[in-house]
C-alpha cells in the first residue's frame, strides 16, 4: 500500500504531463480521422483515401523503400558489426566511436551533404568524371536513388548494434572447436556465424523497416516526385490542403501498421527466445 | 616443422578472410562517415562554387553565418529551446525513472507504455497530434508549444539512460537510510542523486542533443519568429541551398563529435562490451 503511494510521487509528473501533450494528441489524432469537416462522426476519409490512387502509390511507395533500406542497411552494416566483433574491447571502443559520430550526425547535416555529394555537378559526378576522362552527369539525387543512398547511410547504425550484440554472444569455443575440426573460414561464417547472429539481424531489419516507414525529411529532401512517403502525404494534407480528417486518417493507418509490426516483432521475439537448448 | 608450415596456410588464409572483411568494413565506415565530415572542408570553401579539396581556405561562410541575422536568431532560438526542454525533462524523468525501477504499483506497464510512446509512435504522428490540438489551444507557433512538445518527445530517450544507472544501484544503501530515519526526500536527494551523477550528466546531454536536432515537430510547430534551426536548414536545403549550411553543418559535427567522446567517457561499459 505504502510502495504503490510512493511509486506514484515519482512517476507521477512525467505520467501527467505524457498525458496531456502525448496521450490526448493522439487520441485527437484519431478522433480526427474518424469526423468529417462539421464535426460529425463519419469513415469518409478512410473511404476517399483507399479510393485514391495517389495514396495507394505512396503505401506501396513506403513499403518499397522501407524494406529495401533496410535490407540494403543489413548488407552494409553487418561487415561492421562482424569487424567490430573481433576488435579486443579497447579497440572496438575506439572503432565504435567511427559509427557513433555518424550515428549522433544531424540527419539534415547528412541530407546536406548529399545534395552536395551526389547532384548532377556534384562531388561523387566530378570524381567521376575526372577518373573517366569524359563528363559523366549520372543523376543520383531527387530519385530512388537518392533517397537509397540517405536512408541507408542513416540506418547503418541500427543494424550495427543489435547484430553486434548477438555476434558478441556466441561463444567463442565454438569457433575454436570448428577450426580445430578443419573448417575454413567461410564455413565457419555460414555454418556458425551468420546463424547464430539472426536474433540481432532479424531485431535490426525489423526496427529499421518500422523506422523507414515513417521517415519524412529524406524523401522530402533527396527523393523526386515518386518517392513520396506516407509521413510526406501527411505534412501534405496538413500544411498544403489543410485536410486535417485526411492527414489524420493518414497518421491513424501508418500508427497501425507499426504497431502491428511491432507486436509481430514482440512474438519472434518470444518464439526465438523459447528454450529449445538444455543446459 | 611440417606443423608450423600447415599453421601457416591456416594463417595466410585466415589473413585472407581477415583481410577481405576489413576491407569491407573499411568502405562501408567510409560511406557512413564521409557525409558527416564532408560539410567541414565544404565549410571552409568560399561561397562561389563548389570545389574539393577547396581551392582558397577562407571562413567566409562562417563570417557570413555569424553575420546572418535570420540564422543567429534560429541557433539561438534552439539553444533555448532545447536548455528549457532539458531542464524540464530532467525534473520529470529523473523521478520517473527512480519509481519506475524501485517501485511496483497497479498500472506500471501502461505507465511504462506511456512514458515510452514517443519513441514508438512514428514522430509524424506526433507532430501532427500536436499541432491539431495544440492550435485547438492556440499555442502553436509559440516557444512554449514547441518546449512542451520537445519535452514530451525526449522525456523517453533521456529516462533510458537515467534508469540503466538506477538499475546499477545498490538499494541497500537506500534501505540503510531510511532504516537511519531519513525521510523520504533526504534519501532521494540526499544517496539516490549523487550516485547517480554520470547518467544525469549523459541523460541531460542526450535530452539537449535530441531536442536541438529535432526536426519534423519543430517543422509543423514553429512560426517564422520561433524558427528552430533544424527548421531553418530544412527549408533552406529544400528552397535555395544557400553555402551557409555548410559551415551550419560544420558547426553541428563538430558538436556530435563532442557530444559522442563525452557518452563514451562516461559508460565506460557500453553493452557493446559484451561481457556476460
Amino acid at each position: 500500500m505504502n510502495a504503490r503511494k510512493e511509486g506514484w510521487i515519482y512517476v507521477g509528473p512525467a505520467t501527467l504531463f505524457l498525458f496531456l501533450v502525448m496521450l490526448v494528441p493522439l487520441a485527437y489524432v484519431a478522433y480526427t480521422s474518424v469526423t468529417n469537416a462539421g464535426g460529425d462522426f463519419s469513415l469518409a476519409s478512410y473511404h476517399r483515401l483507399f479510393s485514391s490512387d495517389l495514396f495507394k502509390r505512396t503505401l506501396g511507395t513506403t513499403f518499397q523503400i522501407s524494406i529495401l533500406a533496410s535490407l540494403c542497411s543489413l548488407a552494409l552494416g553487418y561487415p561492421i558489426a562482424l569487424h567490430l566483433a573481433r576488435q579486443t574491447p579497447r579497440m572496438r571502443a575506439i572503432y565504435m566511436v567511427l559509427v557513433l559520430v555518424p550515428f549522433w550526425t544531424s540527419i539534415l547535416v547528412k541530407s546536406y551533404a548529399f545534395t552536395v555529394l551526389l547532384g548532377r555537378a556534384g562531388l561523387v559526378n566530378q570524381l567521376l568524371s575526372f577518373v573517366s576522362g569524359s563528363t559523366v552527369q549520372l543523376p543520383m539525387l531527387f530519385n530512388r536513388f537518392g533517397v537509397m543512398v540517405g536512408m541507408t547511410n542513416y540506418l547503418i547504425p541500427f543494424i550495427v548494434f543489435p547484430v553486434l550484440a548477438s555476434l558478441l554472444a556466441i561463444d567463442k569455443s565454438l569457433y575454436r572447436a570448428s577450426e580445430i575440426m578443419g573448417a575454413k573460414p567461410p564455413r565457419i561464417f555460414f555454418r556458425i556465424t551468420l546463424p547464430l547472429s539472426l536474433p540481432g539481424v532479424a531485431a535490426g531489419v525489423l526496427s529499421t523497416t518500422v523506422m523507414s516507414m515513417g521517415f519524412f525529411v529524406i524523401p522530402a529532401l533527396l527523393g523526386g516526385r515518386q518517392d513520396v512517403m506516407m509521413s510526406n502525404l501527411v505534412d501534405f494534407y496538413t500544411r498544403e490542403t489543410m485536410d486535417w480528417n485526411m492527414a489524420s486518417a493518414i497518421g491513424v493507418i501508418l500508427l497501425g501498421i507499426v504497431t502491428l509490426a511491432a507486436i509481430l516483432a514482440d512474438q519472434a521475439k518470444r518464439f526465438g527466445s523459447r528454450p529449445g537448448v538444455p543446459a | 616443422m611440417s606443423t608450423s608450415a600447415s599453421r601457416g596456410v591456416i594463417d595466410r588464409q585466415g589473413n585472407f578472410y581477415g583481410g577481405v572483411r576489413n576491407l569491407l568494413a573499411v568502405f562501408v565506415y567510409a560511406f557512413i562517415l564521409v557525409p558527416t565530415l564532408i560539410v567541414i572542408p565544404i565549410s571552409f570553401g568560399g561561397s562561389g562554387e563548389l570545389s574539393f579539396p577547396p581551392r582558397v581556405w577562407t571562413l567566409d561562410l562562417y563570417g557570413q553565418l555569424f553575420s546572418s541575422t535570420p540564422w543567429m536568431a534560429s541557433i539561438l532560438q534552439s539553444l533555448k529551446v532545447a536548455v528549457i526542454t532539458t531542464i524540464v525533462s530532467m525534473l520529470i524523468g529523473i523521478p520517473a525513472s527512480y519509481g519506475l525501477v524501485r517501485f511496483e504499483f497497479p498500472g506500471k506497464k501502461l505507465v511504462m507504455l506511456l512514458l515510452m510512446s514517443p519513441i514508438l509512435v512514428p514522430v509524424i504522428v506526433i507532430s501532427l497530434g500536436l499541432y491539431l490540438y495544440l492550435s485547438r489551444l492556440q499555442v502553436v507557433g509559440t516557444t512554449i508549444g514547441l518546449v512542451a512538445s520537445h519535452t514530451a518527445y525526449v522525456v523517453p530517450f533521456m529516462m533510458m539512460t537515467v534508469m540503466a544507472g538506477v538499475r546499477k544501484l545498490d538499494p541497500a544503501l537506500e534501505f540503510a537510510a531510511t532504516i537511519m530515519g531519513a525521510s523520504r526526500s533526504t534519501v532521494f536527494f540526499k544517496v539516490v542523486l549523487p550516485q547517480l551523477k554520470p547518467s544525469l550528466l549523459a541523460g541531460a546531454l542526450f535530452a539537449f542533443l535530441v531536442s536541438f536536432d529535432e526536426v519534423v515537430i519543430a517543422w509543423f510547430l514553429t512560426s517564422p519568429s520561433t524558427t528552430t534551426l533544424p527548421v531553418k536548414m530544412y527549408s533552406s536545403i529544400q528552397w535555395d541551398i544557400s553555402p551557409v549550411i555548410a559551415a551550419v553543418s560544420a558547426l553541428l559535427t563538430a558538436l556530435s563529435f563532442v557530444f559522442c567522446c563525452i557518452s563514451v567517457l562516461f559508460q565506460p561499459a557500453a553493452p557493446s562490451d559484451g561481457n556476460p
